[in-house]
């Protein structure tokens, strides 16, 4: 059944601008009323994977909390007051590594309508200080943005406030849905990279390496700052070869001058969710390599330091030290 | 494996015709077995519904089993009421919605295939509902369809199994205003649906095919004996499966030959936690 078939609108939502711009888009789809969206999210015993194949959306009003502290096993590139914020729940793409599928449940994307209300917290939070935020950790903004214009308008939100930078990370080569804006100064466009082979057999339904380095030099063209992401490293035959060359590709394409900055990551994530997850992909040799869980309870490759190392001594060879972080 | 969750006889006996059902021995409901299917009669009413449900799903589901048996799903298939006659008599509607009218309670099954039924909602009542109830306002429907089974076998089917493999299909068999009960024309209008119900049927037992499993037959008898030569616990099987499936996932290789191992004379546990650490060794890091 396709994407999206169904759509679950909580009783609440139905009203707000956002949740009629959605629904206007899907005029062939099932609605469901429900009242409450982990009505539908949280259910027991559903089945990630399968749900995968035919997601569904679902429309939610989000309470408080909006804006959650940054989690330790994300980079902070050095900044104060981090946090992240998670007006979308799940993403369209379909990567066997995704810590998502632990996380979550439910495949199923939720759709916050109340962005709103996430932009006054915001708005409180800065009243203490500066903010770094990252509102497209839990999903993919930039990718869903022909189904909700969420990526801009963050952007255009971030445009007018003071004391607040924001990152919108992202696999998409849907830089076109954005570019009509005018490059911002708070906000980061950083895009997830890996190498051409990782990108086809670990992330089905994102870009091919070529179309995220096209999206990248287009932003960079136009103004924007570009953050490099080199997360997860993955555990690949012949690893050290495949990430030289990969590291050589990107930086054939993007001038390594013009990037902002760049982080590393080797494939890691909490234990109960590696637990959770490990279970469920029988489909993929990302979680079959010896591991190791570290004090804090996260789980990576027993020899993360030697991947990590090469990987940092390659970039270094494009990247100041001052701009590589992770 | 499809279950099938009735609540009348006449709604019951187009399947039992269709699909040549053979009557069990069950001392407790009229319960119909035939090929990779088998049909309980619940009697009516949500409690009936959810007794039987979970009678038929604890009788037949082993521990682990929802997850492993192919094409394992359960559907409940009867007539309902409908205020408004938007669907003619007679046609077949899934469910994407079940509510509980006394508990308010919702229901919500996994629609991930293409099927070729009218979608709708359905509001599980202890009594009867008529139209008058309705018109004058005694009763505030909140769905499209009226009955008196589907939360209760919803919820029972829901302890054990996923949302993707509970369906409910409502046939409308009047507008809530019956006067005298025909049980030959329930009969027909779910005699009507099975052709339809049938492809569905096929279409539900794809979706919920297990996947297979990385280890062969072989490997896991391999591995099985291997757990009861080393006297390994629960959790050091666990482990042992877990480090298995790891090793050909990882390696794209067949186990390696494990009987060395399977041969070593355990007599206490400490000796077997060394083989298994061996054993370790070799699917890790080989």
């Amino acid at each position: 059944m396709s994407k999206f078939s169904h759509i679950y609108i909580e009783e609440r939502a139905a009203i707000y601008p956002v949740a009629q711009q959605v629904l206007s888009r899907f005029p062939g789809s099932t609605r469901v009323m429900i009242r409450h969206y982990k009505d539908v999210f949280n259910r027991p015993r559903q089945d990630f994977r399968r749900q995968k194949a035919s997601t569904k959306l679902i429309l939610a009003v989000k309470p408080e909390p909006f804006l959650y502290p940054g989690p330790e096993v994300c980079e902070d590139f050095g900044s104060q007051n981090f946090y992240y914020t998670s007006p979308v729940l799940n993403c369209i793409y379909d990567c066997d590594y995704c810590y998502l599928q632990g996380l979550y449940t439910s495949a199923n994307i939720v759709i916050f309508v109340n962005i709103e209300e996430f932009f006054k917290a915001v708005d409180r939070q800065l009243e203490s200080g500066p903010l770094y935020l990252c509102p497209s950790y839990d999903t993919d903004l930039l990718a869903l943005e022909g189904i909700v214009p969420y990526a801009s308008r963050w952007i255009e939100f971030a445009g007018t406030r003071q004391g607040l930078r924001i990152e919108l990370r992202s696999k998409s080569a849907n830089y076109g849905a954005i570019a009509h804006l005018k490059p911002v100064e708070q906000v980061i466009l950083a895009w997830s990279l890996s190498p051409s082979e990782v990108a086809r057999r670990c992330e089905r339904l994102a870009p091919p390496l070529k179309a995220r380095l096209k999206a990248i030099m287009s932003a960079l063209q136009d103004g924007w700052q570009v953050r490099l992401c080199f997360e997860p490293l993955l555990k690949v035959y012949n690893w050290e070869q495949v990430y030289r060359e990969f590291l050589d590709e990107v930086f054939s394409v993007i001038p390594a001058g013009r990037v902002l900055d760049a982080n590393i990551g080797v494939f890691r994530m909490s234990k109960e969710q590696f637990k959770r997850i490990s279970k469920l992909r029988s489909d993929t040799d990302v979680f079959a390599f010896p591991m190791v869980c570290h004090e804090g309870g996260v789980v990576t490759y027993e020899d993360e330091k030697e991947l990590r190392d090469f990987f940092y001594r390659q970039l270094n060879k494009y990247l100041p030290k001052e701009k590589i972080y992770g | 494996m499809i279950y099938i969750v009735t609540a009348l006889p006449c709604e019951s006996s187009p399947f039992v015709e269709k699909y040549h059902l053979k009557r069990d021995g069950c001392r407790y409901f009229p319960l119909y077995r035939g090929d990779g299917m088998s049909l309980i009669v619940s009697g009516v009413g949500k409690m009936a519904s959810a007794i039987a449900t979970t009678y038929l799903l604890a009788q037949n589901l082993k521990p682990g089993q929802a997850e492993e048996e192919e094409g394992l799903a359960i559907i409940n298939i009867g007539v309902c009421g409908a205020f408004h006659q938007r669907h003619p008599i007679g046609t077949p509607v899934l469910i994407h919605k079940v509510m509980d009218h006394e508990t308010g309670k919702q229901y919500f099954p996994d629609i991930l295939i293409e099927h070729p039924f009218k979608e709708g909602s359905v509001e599980t009542h202890n009594n009867v509902v008529r139209r008058e109830d309705v018109l004058s306002g005694r009763v505030e429907l909140q769905a499209d369809l009226v009955d008196m089974e589907a939360s209760g076998f919803f919820q029972a089917a829901s302890r054990f199994l996923a949302p993707h493999q509970i369906y409910v299909i409502k046939v409308v068999g009047d507008y809530l205003d019956v006067v005298d009960f025909d049980r030959q024309r329930v009969a027909q209008c779910i005699s009507d649906t099975l052709d339809a119900v049938e492809g569905f049927i096929k279409q539900v037992e794809g979706l919920c095919r297990a996947e297979g499993d990385v280890l062969t037959q072989d490997e896991r008898r391999q591995l099985e004996a291997a757990k009861e030569s080393l006297r390994l616990t629960v959790t050091q099987g666990h482990q042992l499966m877990d480090m298995a499936r790891r090793y050909k996932l990882r390696t794209g290789r067949p186990l390696p030959d494990l009987s060395e191992f399977i041969q070593t004379d355990v007599k206490v546990k400490a000796e077997g936690k060394k083989v298994l650490e061996r054993i370790r060794r070799l699917l890790l890091y080989e």
